[in-house]
Protein backbone atom coordinates (compact mmCIF):
# COMPACT_ATOMS: atom_id res chain seq x y z
CA UNK A 1 0.00 0.00 0.00
CA UNK A 2 2.79 2.40 0.96
CA UNK A 3 6.41 1.97 -0.09
CA UNK A 4 9.32 4.31 0.58
CA UNK A 5 12.42 3.53 -1.50
CA UNK A 6 15.56 5.32 -0.29
CA UNK A 7 13.62 8.47 0.39
CA UNK A 8 15.44 11.57 1.55
CA UNK A 9 14.05 15.00 2.19
CA UNK A 10 16.29 18.00 2.53
CA UNK A 11 14.64 21.34 3.27
CA UNK A 12 16.11 24.44 1.69
CA UNK A 13 19.30 22.66 0.81
CA UNK A 14 20.62 22.19 4.33
CA UNK A 15 18.18 20.69 6.84
CA UNK A 16 17.94 16.95 6.41
CA UNK A 17 14.51 15.83 7.61
CA UNK A 18 14.58 12.29 6.24
CA UNK A 19 17.68 10.40 5.30
CA UNK A 20 17.53 7.37 3.01
CA UNK A 21 14.39 5.84 4.46
CA UNK A 22 13.08 2.60 2.96
CA UNK A 23 9.98 0.93 4.31
CA UNK A 24 7.03 -1.12 3.14
CA UNK A 25 3.58 -0.88 4.70
CA UNK A 26 1.01 -3.45 3.63
CA UNK A 27 -2.68 -2.87 3.15
CA UNK A 28 -4.60 -3.04 6.40
CA UNK A 29 -1.59 -2.53 8.66
CA UNK A 30 -1.62 -0.33 11.74
CA UNK A 31 1.72 1.42 12.08
CA UNK A 32 3.04 3.70 14.80
CA UNK A 33 5.60 6.27 13.81
CA UNK A 34 7.63 7.22 16.87
CA UNK A 35 10.64 9.33 17.65
CA UNK A 36 11.51 12.64 19.29
CA UNK A 37 10.41 16.01 17.91
CA UNK A 38 12.30 16.84 14.74
CA UNK A 39 13.02 13.21 13.97
CA UNK A 40 11.11 13.41 10.69
CA UNK A 41 7.67 12.00 11.59
CA UNK A 42 5.73 14.96 10.22
CA UNK A 43 7.85 15.06 7.11
CA UNK A 44 7.09 11.38 6.57
CA UNK A 45 3.35 12.15 6.62
CA UNK A 46 3.69 15.30 4.49
CA UNK A 47 5.54 13.34 1.83
CA UNK A 48 2.71 10.80 1.73
CA UNK A 49 0.20 13.59 1.12
CA UNK A 50 2.42 15.21 -1.49
CA UNK A 51 2.35 18.28 0.72
CA UNK A 52 6.11 18.08 0.25
CA UNK A 53 8.12 16.41 -2.48
CA UNK A 54 10.93 13.95 -1.73
CA UNK A 55 14.38 15.29 -2.55
CA UNK A 56 15.40 11.84 -3.71
CA UNK A 57 14.03 8.32 -3.74
CA UNK A 58 10.61 7.03 -4.67
CA UNK A 59 7.33 6.95 -2.77
CA UNK A 60 4.69 4.56 -4.05
CA UNK A 61 1.13 4.80 -2.72
CA UNK A 62 -1.46 2.30 -3.92
CA UNK A 63 0.77 1.33 -6.82
CA UNK A 64 1.51 4.85 -8.01
CA UNK A 65 4.76 6.76 -7.82
CA UNK A 66 3.42 9.94 -6.25
CA UNK A 67 6.52 11.94 -7.13
CA UNK A 68 5.45 11.65 -10.74
CA UNK A 69 1.84 12.70 -10.27
CA UNK A 70 0.86 15.84 -12.11
CA UNK A 71 -0.30 18.52 -9.72
CA UNK A 72 -3.85 18.16 -11.03
CA UNK A 73 -3.82 14.53 -9.89
CA UNK A 74 -2.74 15.30 -6.33
CA UNK A 75 -6.35 15.89 -5.19
CA UNK A 76 -7.16 12.38 -6.40
CA UNK A 77 -4.35 11.00 -4.23
CA UNK A 78 -5.63 12.92 -1.23
CA UNK A 79 -9.13 11.55 -1.63
CA UNK A 80 -7.62 8.17 -0.86
CA UNK A 81 -5.84 9.41 2.25
CA UNK A 82 -7.74 10.61 5.29
CA UNK A 83 -5.95 12.94 7.69
CA UNK A 84 -6.28 13.61 11.39
CA UNK A 85 -4.28 16.25 13.26
CA UNK A 86 -3.48 17.18 16.80
CA UNK A 87 -5.32 20.49 16.37
CA UNK A 88 -8.35 18.90 14.59
CA UNK A 89 -8.52 21.55 11.83
CA UNK A 90 -12.29 21.85 12.09
CA UNK A 91 -14.25 24.82 10.75
CA UNK A 92 -15.72 26.77 13.67
CA UNK A 93 -18.40 28.40 11.55
CA UNK A 94 -19.95 25.03 10.72
CA UNK A 95 -21.80 22.45 12.76
CA UNK A 96 -20.54 18.91 13.33
CA UNK A 97 -22.71 17.65 10.50
CA UNK A 98 -21.61 20.43 8.16
CA UNK A 99 -17.94 19.88 8.92
CA UNK A 100 -18.20 16.26 7.85
CA UNK A 101 -20.49 17.01 4.90
CA UNK A 102 -18.06 19.70 3.71
CA UNK A 103 -15.42 17.05 2.98
CA UNK A 104 -17.82 15.30 0.62
CA UNK A 105 -19.25 18.49 -0.84
CA UNK A 106 -15.93 19.84 -1.98
CA UNK A 107 -14.99 16.68 -3.80
CA UNK A 108 -18.26 16.95 -5.68
CA UNK A 109 -20.24 14.11 -4.12
CA UNK A 110 -23.96 14.32 -4.90
CA UNK A 111 -26.37 15.37 -2.20
CA UNK A 112 -28.05 12.00 -1.71
CA UNK A 113 -24.70 10.32 -0.99
CA UNK A 114 -23.83 13.04 1.51
CA UNK A 115 -27.21 12.61 3.17
CA UNK A 116 -26.67 8.90 3.74
CA UNK A 117 -22.94 8.78 4.49
CA UNK A 118 -22.67 11.59 7.01
CA UNK A 119 -25.23 10.15 9.48
CA UNK A 120 -23.58 6.72 9.13
CA UNK A 121 -20.15 8.03 9.98
CA UNK A 122 -21.46 10.19 12.83
CA UNK A 123 -23.04 7.05 14.23
CA UNK A 124 -19.71 5.23 13.92
CA UNK A 125 -17.86 7.92 15.92
CA UNK A 126 -20.74 8.22 18.38
CA UNK A 127 -21.72 11.82 17.69
CA UNK A 128 -25.20 11.45 16.23
CA UNK A 129 -26.68 13.47 19.08
CA UNK A 130 -24.22 16.32 18.56
CA UNK A 131 -24.72 16.60 14.81
CA UNK A 132 -26.20 20.09 15.03
CA UNK A 133 -23.76 21.48 17.59
CA UNK A 134 -21.00 23.81 16.56
CA UNK A 135 -17.58 22.29 17.00
CA UNK A 136 -16.62 24.99 19.50
CA UNK A 137 -19.23 23.57 21.85
CA UNK A 138 -17.55 20.17 21.94
CA UNK A 139 -14.86 18.70 24.18
CA UNK A 140 -11.42 17.96 22.76
CA UNK A 141 -12.17 14.27 22.42
CA UNK A 142 -15.43 14.98 20.63
CA UNK A 143 -13.71 17.40 18.28
CA UNK A 144 -11.15 14.76 17.43
CA UNK A 145 -13.99 12.35 16.70
CA UNK A 146 -15.47 14.86 14.27
CA UNK A 147 -12.09 15.18 12.63
CA UNK A 148 -11.81 11.39 12.34
CA UNK A 149 -15.32 11.24 10.93
CA UNK A 150 -14.35 13.82 8.31
CA UNK A 151 -11.18 11.93 7.43
CA UNK A 152 -12.99 8.62 7.12
CA UNK A 153 -16.34 9.61 5.61
CA UNK A 154 -14.97 9.12 2.11
CA UNK A 155 -13.71 5.63 3.03
CA UNK A 156 -10.06 6.30 2.19
CA UNK A 157 -7.54 3.48 1.74
CA UNK A 158 -5.17 5.13 4.18
CA UNK A 159 -5.66 7.14 7.35
CA UNK A 160 -2.81 9.33 8.55
CA UNK A 161 -2.89 10.61 12.10
CA UNK A 162 -0.37 13.17 13.34
CA UNK A 163 -0.35 13.14 17.15
CA UNK A 164 -4.13 12.71 17.25
CA UNK A 165 -4.15 12.29 21.03
CA UNK A 166 -1.59 14.99 21.75
CA UNK A 167 -4.15 17.34 23.28
CA UNK A 168 -6.30 14.72 25.03
CA UNK A 169 -6.38 13.28 28.52
CA UNK A 170 -5.67 9.54 28.97
CA UNK A 171 -9.33 8.55 29.32
CA UNK A 172 -10.33 10.29 26.12
CA UNK A 173 -7.26 8.93 24.37
CA UNK A 174 -8.44 5.37 24.91
CA UNK A 175 -11.72 6.17 23.19
CA UNK A 176 -9.93 7.71 20.19
CA UNK A 177 -7.58 4.72 19.91
CA UNK A 178 -10.53 2.31 19.97
CA UNK A 179 -12.04 4.30 17.14
CA UNK A 180 -8.84 4.21 15.08
CA UNK A 181 -8.52 0.49 15.77
CA UNK A 182 -12.06 -0.03 14.55
CA UNK A 183 -11.38 1.91 11.38
CA UNK A 184 -8.26 -0.21 10.89
CA UNK A 185 -10.39 -3.34 11.14
CA UNK A 186 -12.48 -2.11 8.21
CA UNK A 187 -9.31 -2.66 6.16
CA UNK A 188 -7.98 0.89 6.22
CA UNK A 189 -4.22 1.24 6.56
CA UNK A 190 -3.49 3.49 9.53
CA UNK A 191 -0.24 5.37 10.05
CA UNK A 192 -0.08 7.25 13.32
CA UNK A 193 2.71 9.51 14.47
CA UNK A 194 2.80 9.76 18.25
CA UNK A 195 4.76 10.58 21.37
CA UNK A 196 2.41 8.65 23.61
CA UNK A 197 4.36 5.74 25.02
CA UNK A 198 1.39 4.15 26.80
CA UNK A 199 -0.67 3.83 23.64
CA UNK A 200 2.14 2.23 21.70
CA UNK A 201 2.97 -0.18 24.47
CA UNK A 202 -0.67 -1.10 24.99
CA UNK A 203 -1.58 -1.67 21.34
CA UNK A 204 1.43 -3.74 20.34
CA UNK A 205 1.39 -2.88 16.68
CA UNK A 206 4.18 -2.38 14.20
CA UNK A 207 6.50 0.44 15.26
CA UNK A 208 8.73 2.53 13.00
CA UNK A 209 11.18 4.65 14.94
CA UNK A 210 12.81 7.65 13.38
CA UNK A 211 15.82 9.45 14.79
CA UNK A 212 17.25 12.53 13.11
CA UNK A 213 15.74 11.47 9.82
CA UNK A 214 16.96 7.88 9.91
CA UNK A 215 14.77 4.84 10.30
CA UNK A 216 16.43 3.22 13.32
CA UNK A 217 13.87 0.56 14.16
CA UNK A 218 11.14 -1.39 12.39
CA UNK A 219 9.53 -3.80 14.77
CA UNK A 220 6.36 -5.84 14.41
CA UNK A 221 4.21 -5.76 17.58
CA UNK A 222 6.68 -3.30 19.06
CA UNK A 223 6.76 -0.99 22.03
CA UNK A 224 7.65 2.70 22.31
CA UNK A 225 11.23 2.63 23.55
CA UNK A 226 13.93 0.11 22.74
CA UNK A 227 14.29 -2.43 25.55
CA UNK A 228 11.25 -1.15 27.38
CA UNK B 1 -26.46 20.63 -8.94
CA UNK B 2 -24.77 20.27 -5.57
CA UNK B 3 -21.73 22.00 -7.01
CA UNK B 4 -23.63 24.85 -8.56
CA UNK B 5 -25.45 25.52 -5.31
CA UNK B 6 -22.18 25.32 -3.45
CA UNK B 7 -20.47 27.83 -5.78
CA UNK B 8 -23.34 30.32 -5.70
CA UNK B 9 -23.56 30.14 -1.91
CA UNK B 10 -19.83 30.50 -1.35
CA UNK B 11 -19.51 33.37 -3.82
CA UNK B 12 -22.34 35.32 -2.21
CA UNK B 13 -20.98 34.77 1.29
CA UNK B 14 -17.59 36.00 0.24
CA UNK B 15 -18.95 39.06 -1.56
CA UNK B 16 -20.94 40.00 1.52
CA UNK B 17 -18.05 39.45 3.87
CA UNK B 18 -15.86 41.94 2.01
CA UNK B 19 -18.66 44.31 1.16
CA UNK B 20 -16.65 47.53 1.29
CA UNK B 21 -13.76 46.23 -0.79
CA UNK B 22 -16.23 44.69 -3.19
CA UNK B 23 -18.03 48.00 -3.63
CA UNK B 24 -14.75 49.83 -4.15
CA UNK B 25 -13.81 47.33 -6.84
CA UNK B 26 -17.18 47.62 -8.53
CA UNK B 27 -17.12 51.42 -8.49
CA UNK B 28 -13.64 51.78 -9.95
CA UNK B 29 -14.49 49.30 -12.66
CA UNK B 30 -17.66 51.30 -13.36
CA UNK B 31 -15.95 54.68 -13.47
CA UNK B 32 -13.02 53.54 -15.57
CA UNK B 33 -15.22 51.69 -18.03
CA UNK B 34 -17.61 54.63 -18.17
CA UNK B 35 -14.72 56.87 -19.21
CA UNK B 36 -13.58 54.23 -21.63
CA UNK B 37 -17.07 53.81 -23.11
CA UNK B 38 -17.61 57.57 -23.15
CA UNK B 39 -14.46 58.08 -25.19
CA UNK B 40 -15.51 55.38 -27.59
CA UNK B 41 -18.92 57.00 -27.90
CA UNK B 42 -17.37 60.40 -28.51
CA UNK B 43 -15.10 58.88 -31.11
CA UNK B 44 -18.03 57.34 -32.87
CA UNK B 45 -19.86 60.65 -32.74
CA UNK B 46 -16.97 62.56 -34.26
CA UNK B 47 -16.29 59.81 -36.75
CA UNK B 48 -19.91 59.74 -37.88
CA UNK B 49 -20.11 63.53 -37.97
CA UNK B 50 -16.93 64.01 -39.95
CA UNK B 51 -17.35 61.00 -42.18
CA UNK B 52 -17.69 63.07 -45.33
CA UNK B 53 -14.61 65.13 -44.48
CA UNK B 54 -12.27 62.23 -44.29
CA UNK B 55 -9.49 61.62 -46.81
CA UNK B 56 -8.98 65.40 -47.08
CA UNK B 57 -12.36 66.05 -48.64
CA UNK B 58 -12.82 69.77 -48.05
CA UNK B 59 -16.06 70.52 -49.83
CA UNK B 60 -19.14 68.85 -51.16
CA UNK B 61 -21.15 70.16 -54.13
CA UNK B 62 -24.84 69.21 -53.90
CA UNK B 63 -26.75 69.15 -57.18
CA UNK B 64 -30.46 69.96 -57.38
CA UNK B 65 -32.61 66.91 -56.85
CA UNK B 66 -33.90 67.30 -60.40
CA UNK B 67 -30.57 68.30 -61.95
CA UNK B 68 -30.26 66.94 -65.48
CA UNK B 69 -27.54 64.55 -66.51
CA UNK B 70 -26.12 67.32 -68.68
CA UNK B 71 -25.79 69.67 -65.73
CA UNK B 72 -24.10 66.95 -63.69
CA UNK B 73 -21.75 66.14 -66.55
CA UNK B 74 -20.86 69.82 -66.90
CA UNK B 75 -19.82 70.06 -63.26
CA UNK B 76 -17.89 66.83 -63.53
CA UNK B 77 -16.05 68.10 -66.65
CA UNK B 78 -15.11 71.30 -64.92
CA UNK B 79 -13.83 69.50 -61.83
CA UNK B 80 -11.74 67.24 -64.06
CA UNK B 81 -10.24 70.18 -65.88
CA UNK B 82 -9.54 72.23 -62.78
CA UNK B 83 -5.88 72.25 -61.66
CA UNK B 84 -6.93 73.15 -58.09
CA UNK B 85 -8.79 69.86 -57.75
CA UNK B 86 -6.68 66.94 -56.75
CA UNK B 87 -9.45 64.38 -56.64
CA UNK B 88 -13.22 64.10 -56.45
CA UNK B 89 -15.86 61.48 -55.96
CA UNK B 90 -19.38 61.41 -57.40
CA UNK B 91 -22.16 60.17 -55.10
CA UNK B 92 -25.24 58.85 -56.88
CA UNK B 93 -28.76 59.05 -55.47
CA UNK B 94 -28.32 55.49 -54.29
CA UNK B 95 -25.09 56.35 -52.46
CA UNK B 96 -26.90 59.24 -50.79
CA UNK B 97 -29.75 56.95 -49.81
CA UNK B 98 -27.38 54.37 -48.33
CA UNK B 99 -25.73 57.05 -46.28
CA UNK B 100 -29.08 58.35 -45.15
CA UNK B 101 -30.01 54.91 -43.95
CA UNK B 102 -26.73 54.66 -42.11
CA UNK B 103 -27.34 57.95 -40.31
CA UNK B 104 -30.88 57.16 -39.19
CA UNK B 105 -31.05 53.47 -38.37
CA UNK B 106 -33.03 54.34 -35.23
CA UNK B 107 -35.72 56.08 -37.24
CA UNK B 108 -37.19 53.56 -39.69
CA UNK B 109 -40.27 55.77 -40.13
CA UNK B 110 -38.12 58.56 -41.45
CA UNK B 111 -36.15 56.24 -43.70
CA UNK B 112 -39.32 54.75 -45.16
CA UNK B 113 -40.55 58.24 -46.10
CA UNK B 114 -37.44 58.93 -48.12
CA UNK B 115 -36.76 57.44 -51.50
CA UNK B 116 -33.48 57.45 -53.38
CA UNK B 117 -35.09 59.63 -56.05
CA UNK B 118 -35.83 62.39 -53.57
CA UNK B 119 -32.18 62.79 -52.58
CA UNK B 120 -29.63 64.93 -54.42
CA UNK B 121 -26.48 63.65 -56.09
CA UNK B 122 -23.23 65.27 -55.00
CA UNK B 123 -19.49 65.60 -55.60
CA UNK B 124 -16.97 65.27 -52.77
CA UNK B 125 -13.91 67.27 -53.69
CA UNK B 126 -10.31 67.10 -52.52
CA UNK B 127 -8.44 70.28 -53.44
CA UNK B 128 -4.70 70.15 -54.13
CA UNK B 129 -4.27 72.61 -51.25
CA UNK B 130 -6.67 73.46 -48.44
CA UNK B 131 -6.45 77.19 -49.33
CA UNK B 132 -8.22 76.56 -52.64
CA UNK B 133 -11.35 75.39 -50.84
CA UNK B 134 -13.07 78.77 -50.81
CA UNK B 135 -12.30 79.61 -54.42
CA UNK B 136 -13.60 76.25 -55.66
CA UNK B 137 -16.71 76.67 -53.52
CA UNK B 138 -17.33 80.16 -54.92
CA UNK B 139 -16.89 78.97 -58.48
CA UNK B 140 -19.62 76.35 -58.21
CA UNK B 141 -22.07 78.18 -55.98
CA UNK B 142 -25.06 79.36 -57.99
CA UNK B 143 -24.11 77.29 -61.04
CA UNK B 144 -27.12 75.90 -62.90
CA UNK B 145 -28.10 72.57 -61.44
CA UNK B 146 -26.06 73.19 -58.28
CA UNK B 147 -28.15 73.46 -55.14
CA UNK B 148 -25.47 74.36 -52.59
CA UNK B 149 -21.82 73.92 -51.79
CA UNK B 150 -20.83 73.08 -48.24
CA UNK B 151 -17.26 73.22 -47.01
CA UNK B 152 -15.43 71.71 -44.09
CA UNK B 153 -15.31 74.73 -41.92
CA UNK B 154 -12.41 75.43 -39.68
CA UNK B 155 -14.55 74.27 -36.77
CA UNK B 156 -14.63 70.78 -38.17
CA UNK B 157 -10.90 70.72 -38.63
CA UNK B 158 -10.38 72.10 -35.17
CA UNK B 159 -12.79 69.61 -33.71
CA UNK B 160 -10.89 66.74 -35.22
CA UNK B 161 -7.70 67.97 -33.58
CA UNK B 162 -9.38 68.72 -30.29
CA UNK B 163 -11.09 65.38 -30.03
CA UNK B 164 -7.79 63.68 -30.73
CA UNK B 165 -6.48 65.27 -27.50
CA UNK B 166 -9.63 64.57 -25.56
CA UNK B 167 -9.49 60.99 -26.68
CA UNK B 168 -5.87 60.64 -25.67
CA UNK B 169 -6.49 62.13 -22.22
CA UNK B 170 -9.56 60.00 -21.57
CA UNK B 171 -7.93 56.83 -22.82
CA UNK B 172 -5.00 57.38 -20.46
CA UNK B 173 -7.30 58.16 -17.56
CA UNK B 174 -9.40 55.11 -18.30
CA UNK B 175 -6.27 52.94 -18.51
CA UNK B 176 -5.01 54.18 -15.14
CA UNK B 177 -8.40 53.60 -13.54
CA UNK B 178 -8.68 50.16 -15.08
CA UNK B 179 -5.30 49.27 -13.64
CA UNK B 180 -6.38 50.47 -10.20
CA UNK B 181 -9.61 48.53 -10.40
CA UNK B 182 -7.53 45.48 -11.25
CA UNK B 183 -5.43 46.03 -8.11
CA UNK B 184 -8.54 46.49 -6.01
CA UNK B 185 -10.00 43.23 -7.25
CA UNK B 186 -6.71 41.41 -6.68
CA UNK B 187 -6.70 42.77 -3.15
CA UNK B 188 -10.32 41.80 -2.51
CA UNK B 189 -9.60 38.26 -3.63
CA UNK B 190 -6.49 38.10 -1.46
CA UNK B 191 -8.51 39.22 1.54
CA UNK B 192 -11.19 36.69 0.71
CA UNK B 193 -8.70 33.84 0.48
CA UNK B 194 -7.12 34.97 3.72
CA UNK B 195 -10.47 35.11 5.49
CA UNK B 196 -11.13 31.59 4.28
CA UNK B 197 -7.69 30.05 4.65
CA UNK B 198 -8.98 27.40 7.05
CA UNK B 199 -11.62 26.25 4.61
CA UNK B 200 -9.07 26.23 1.83
CA UNK B 201 -6.67 24.19 3.94
CA UNK B 202 -9.36 21.62 4.68
CA UNK B 203 -10.47 21.55 1.05
CA UNK B 204 -6.97 20.77 -0.11
CA UNK B 205 -6.56 18.20 2.63
CA UNK B 206 -9.62 16.21 1.64
CA UNK B 207 -8.73 16.37 -2.03
CA UNK B 208 -10.91 19.09 -3.53
CA UNK B 209 -9.65 19.74 -7.02
CA UNK B 210 -7.81 23.00 -7.61
CA UNK B 211 -10.54 24.47 -9.75
CA UNK B 212 -13.09 23.60 -7.10
CA UNK B 213 -11.13 25.69 -4.62
CA UNK B 214 -10.77 28.52 -7.10
CA UNK B 215 -14.18 28.79 -8.73
CA UNK B 216 -15.93 30.72 -5.93
CA UNK B 217 -13.13 33.28 -5.92
CA UNK B 218 -13.06 33.53 -9.70
CA UNK B 219 -16.82 34.02 -9.63
CA UNK B 220 -16.37 36.72 -7.02
CA UNK B 221 -13.99 38.66 -9.26
CA UNK B 222 -16.18 38.07 -12.26
CA UNK B 223 -19.25 39.38 -10.46
CA UNK B 224 -17.41 42.53 -9.42
CA UNK B 225 -16.14 43.18 -12.93
CA UNK B 226 -19.47 42.44 -14.53
CA UNK B 227 -21.54 44.59 -12.15
CA UNK B 228 -19.09 47.46 -12.60
CA UNK B 229 -19.27 47.04 -16.35
CA UNK B 230 -23.07 46.85 -16.20
CA UNK B 231 -23.16 50.20 -14.39
CA UNK B 232 -20.76 51.67 -16.92
CA UNK B 233 -22.93 50.36 -19.75
CA UNK B 234 -25.98 52.04 -18.24
CA UNK B 235 -24.09 55.32 -17.93
CA UNK B 236 -22.77 55.13 -21.49
CA UNK B 237 -26.24 54.45 -22.78
CA UNK B 238 -27.53 57.41 -20.80
CA UNK B 239 -24.75 59.56 -22.22
CA UNK B 240 -25.81 58.56 -25.70
CA UNK B 241 -29.36 59.73 -25.04
CA UNK B 242 -28.09 63.06 -23.71
CA UNK B 243 -25.71 63.52 -26.64
CA UNK B 244 -28.38 62.75 -29.18
CA UNK B 245 -30.70 65.25 -27.52
CA UNK B 246 -28.03 67.95 -27.48
CA UNK B 247 -27.20 67.38 -31.10
CA UNK B 248 -30.85 67.48 -32.16
CA UNK B 249 -31.30 70.89 -30.58
CA UNK B 250 -28.04 72.34 -31.87
CA UNK B 251 -27.54 74.27 -35.10
CA UNK B 252 -27.26 72.51 -38.42
CA UNK B 253 -23.48 72.12 -38.32
CA UNK B 254 -24.09 69.34 -35.84
CA UNK B 255 -26.90 67.60 -37.58
CA UNK B 256 -24.41 65.14 -38.96
CA UNK B 257 -23.20 64.26 -35.50
CA UNK B 258 -25.06 61.29 -34.14
CA UNK B 259 -24.56 57.99 -32.35
CA UNK B 260 -26.89 55.17 -33.19
CA UNK B 261 -28.19 52.87 -30.51
CA UNK B 262 -26.33 50.02 -32.18
CA UNK B 263 -23.12 52.03 -31.71
CA UNK B 264 -23.99 52.33 -28.02
CA UNK B 265 -24.85 48.65 -27.70
CA UNK B 266 -21.65 47.65 -29.48
CA UNK B 267 -19.63 49.79 -27.09
CA UNK B 268 -21.64 48.37 -24.20
CA UNK B 269 -20.71 44.82 -25.18
CA UNK B 270 -17.04 45.73 -25.39
CA UNK B 271 -17.32 47.41 -21.98
CA UNK B 272 -18.95 44.30 -20.47
CA UNK B 273 -16.31 41.99 -21.89
CA UNK B 274 -13.51 44.17 -20.57
CA UNK B 275 -15.19 44.34 -17.15
CA UNK B 276 -15.59 40.58 -16.95
CA UNK B 277 -12.03 40.12 -18.20
CA UNK B 278 -10.64 42.50 -15.56
CA UNK B 279 -12.57 40.63 -12.87
CA UNK B 280 -11.27 37.24 -13.95
CA UNK B 281 -7.73 38.50 -14.35
CA UNK B 282 -7.85 40.12 -10.91
CA UNK B 283 -9.01 36.87 -9.33
CA UNK B 284 -6.42 34.85 -11.18
CA UNK B 285 -3.62 37.10 -9.91
CA UNK B 286 -5.10 37.17 -6.41
CA UNK B 287 -5.25 33.38 -6.41
CA UNK B 288 -1.83 32.81 -7.89
CA UNK B 289 -0.32 31.30 -4.82
CA UNK B 290 -3.09 28.72 -4.79
CA UNK B 291 -2.16 27.52 -8.22
CA UNK B 292 0.48 25.35 -6.60
CA UNK B 293 -0.86 22.57 -4.46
Amino acid sequence: MIRFENVSKIYKGSVTALNDVSVDIAKGEFVFLVGPSGSGKSTFLKLLLRDEMASSGRIVVAGRDIGRLGSWKVPQLRRNIGCVFQDYKLLPSKTVYENVAFALEVIGRPRHIINTQVPQILDLVGLTKKADNFTTELSGGEQQRVSIARAFVNRPLILLADEPTGNLDPGTTVGIMRLLDRINRYGTTVVMATHDQRIVDAMRRRVLELDRGQLVRDQARGVYGVGA
Amino acid sequence: MTRLRYFVRETLISLRRNLLMTLAGILTVAVSLFLFGGVMLLSRLVENGTDRWRHDVKLEIFMNVDASNGQIAAVEEELKGSPEVKDFEFLTKKDAYDEFKRIFPDDPALVSEVEPASLPTSFRVVPTQAEFTASIANRFTGRTGVDEVITAQEQVDRMLTATRWIRFTFWSLAAVLLASSLFLIVNTIRLATFARRREIEVMKLVGASNWFVRVPFMAEGLVQGAIGAGLAFGLVYGLRVILTDLVKNADNLFTHFYVTSSDAVGIGIIVLLIGAGIGMLGSAIGLRRFLEV
